[in-house]
């Protein structure tokens, strides 16, 4: 009974799993490309993001239609609804890290004096990355405790852009301005997509249990 | 059990310990349910899961049926109907019934309404009783003209709606609904399953259905009836899986069995 349904519901579940692996590279690549300042990563990622949005596009036109035709309730109801959820932070971040492709291409940040601070981006960066990648292995296994892990790991990416931030207000000189705005909006960026990932696991918890709290 | 009466508010119906067989063969096991006042209660499970034998313990509808056995107790209003002493004619003038292929008598609009009311000597005006019955089952505008035309010329949709003003006009307490939409076109189920919302504020109802996207629309509360099997001798009976919230049971049951039928893994 009903398994072409099922059959879907698990398709789009695999590529709720495909989209986030997307979102964690450009990430990782959008990160690297920047403070390597390597403008041909950069461009890479920059033309990565339409993947993202096409995936995305697909997987929310093929949820609506399943709630539409096949009226899921209980697990599935529950499923499609996180499934809705996390698309939204996915795309986010993929925008996110879009946006940090495009100002590794705007600015050279290898300049001597941004050594420090385009360190803690590049840590930064890993960290958003590592902490997309665990949240996307959480809904993969659908692995509750790794889920509500996320939110630990997240205080890493807060200390860490709190730091960046520090070293940005040291920097001297009015040549150092543009570059620095520029990172403390990429630090920004980075830290927003830790927080889309919380979300994912907060989304594949409410999924598991069922207690509505995880939507908010 | 996620049943939580409100304070204050007593149960219609208390199922204990609730089992009904066939002859030898046990047809429902173990039954604990209590039904509240002005609610619509939905019983859905697979078939054969015992959905309308248990419905049909709440008006002794069962004893109809030849052989059939009760044990336990049903409590209607804290009294047990299957009491010693207790008149199942007056059991059921109190709780009305509706089943599943609209049943009225081969008479006309009127007298159908008004059939109950006459044999139980109703002394009021039976035109003022006949209208606000055919109005409370939102029927009225249709058959107005037509009072004294057969009943039998009624759409099907009109049919069951006519029943329903039939089970109305004795004044119940509780209307039973044996899948009361399962013969009807979509407009007619969305006009019979709108008609349960308003009935609700002045009776208590109890439906059967198959059909669990009108469970999911129309129910306040839901009854999860399953199927067990005896390996051995190959005996089947019903037995009641999870009762609970309508909204509960169609976005997280609580148990495997609720998940996996109400998404459509078996049935």
């Amino acid at each position: 009974m009903r398994d072409s349904f099922h059959k879907e519901l698990e398709s789009l579940d695999e590529d709720v799993v495909r989209l986030g692996t997307l979102v964690e590279e450009s990430t990782r690549g959008a990160t690297t490309a920047l403070i390597e300042c390597d403008k041909e990563l950069a461009e890479r990622v920059r033309a990565g993001d339409d993947a993202i949005d096409a995936l995305f596009l697909d997987i929310e036109k093929r949820s609506l239609r399943l709630m539409a035709q096949q009226a899921p309730v209980a697990g599935d109801l529950r499923l499609l609804v996180a499934i809705l959820r996390v698309l939204t932070d996915l795309e986010r971040s993929g925008d996110l890290a879009h946006s940090i492709a495009k100002a590794a291409l705007a600015e050279d940040f290898c300049q001597p004096q941004l050594k420090a601070v385009r360190a803690l981006v590049a840590d930064l960066g890993r960290a958003a990355a590592k902490l997309m990648g665990a949240a996307v292995d959480a809904w993969a296994a659908k692995d509750e405790q790794l889920a509500a892990d996320l939110a630990l790991q997240d205080d890493v990416l807060d200390d860490l852009q709190a730091r960046l931030l520090e070293g940005l207000l040291q920097l001297k000189g009015e040549e150092n301005l543009g570059p620095a705005i520029r990172l403390a909006m990429v630090g920004r960026y980075l830290e927003r997509i830790g927080d889309h990932a919380v979300n994912l696991g907060e989304r594949l918890r409410y999924y598991l249990t069922g207690d509505e709290t995880l939507l908010g | 059990m996620n049943n939580d009466l409100v304070a204050g508010e007593a149960p219609v119906f208390t199922a204990k310990d609730l089992s009904v067989y066939y002859g030898s063969n046990l047809a429902l096991k173990g039954v604990d349910l209590e039904i509240r006042p002005r609610r619509i209660t939905a019983i859905i499970g697979p078939s054969g899961c015992g959905k309308s034998t248990l419905i049909r313990c709440f008006n002794r509808m069962n004893e109809l049926i030849p052989g059939a056995r009760v044990s336990g107790e049903v409590l209607y209003h804290g009294e047990n109907i299957y009491g010693a002493g207790v008149d199942p004619v007056v059991v059921r003038r109190r709780i009305g019934m509706v089943f599943q292929r609209p049943n009225p008598f081969p008479k006309s609009v009127y007298d159908n309404v008004a059939f109950g009311a006459k044999i139980n000597g109703y002394k009021g005006d039976m035109d003022e009783l006949v209208e606000r019955s055919l109005r409370r089952a939102a029927l009225w505008d249709e058959v107005k003209t037509k009072l004294k035309k057969s009943a039998l010329d009624l759409s099907g949709g009109q049919q069951q709606r006519l029943c329903i003003a039939r089970a109305i006009a004795v004044e119940p307490d509780v209307i039973l609904m044996d899948e009361p939409a399962s013969a009807l076109d979509p407009i007619a189920t969305a006009r019979i399953e709108d008609l349960m919302q308003e009935l609700k504020k002045d009776y208590s109802i109890v439906i059967v259905t198959h059909n669990m996207q009108q469970a999911a629309r129309v129910s306040d509360e839901t009854a999860f009836l399953y199927t067990e099997v005896d390996e051995t001798t190959a005996a089947r009976w019903g037995i009641l899986v999870e009762f609970g919230q309508t909204g509960e049971i169609f976005t997280k049951p609580r148990d495997k069995r609720t998940e996996d039928y109400v998404s459509g893994r078996f049935g």
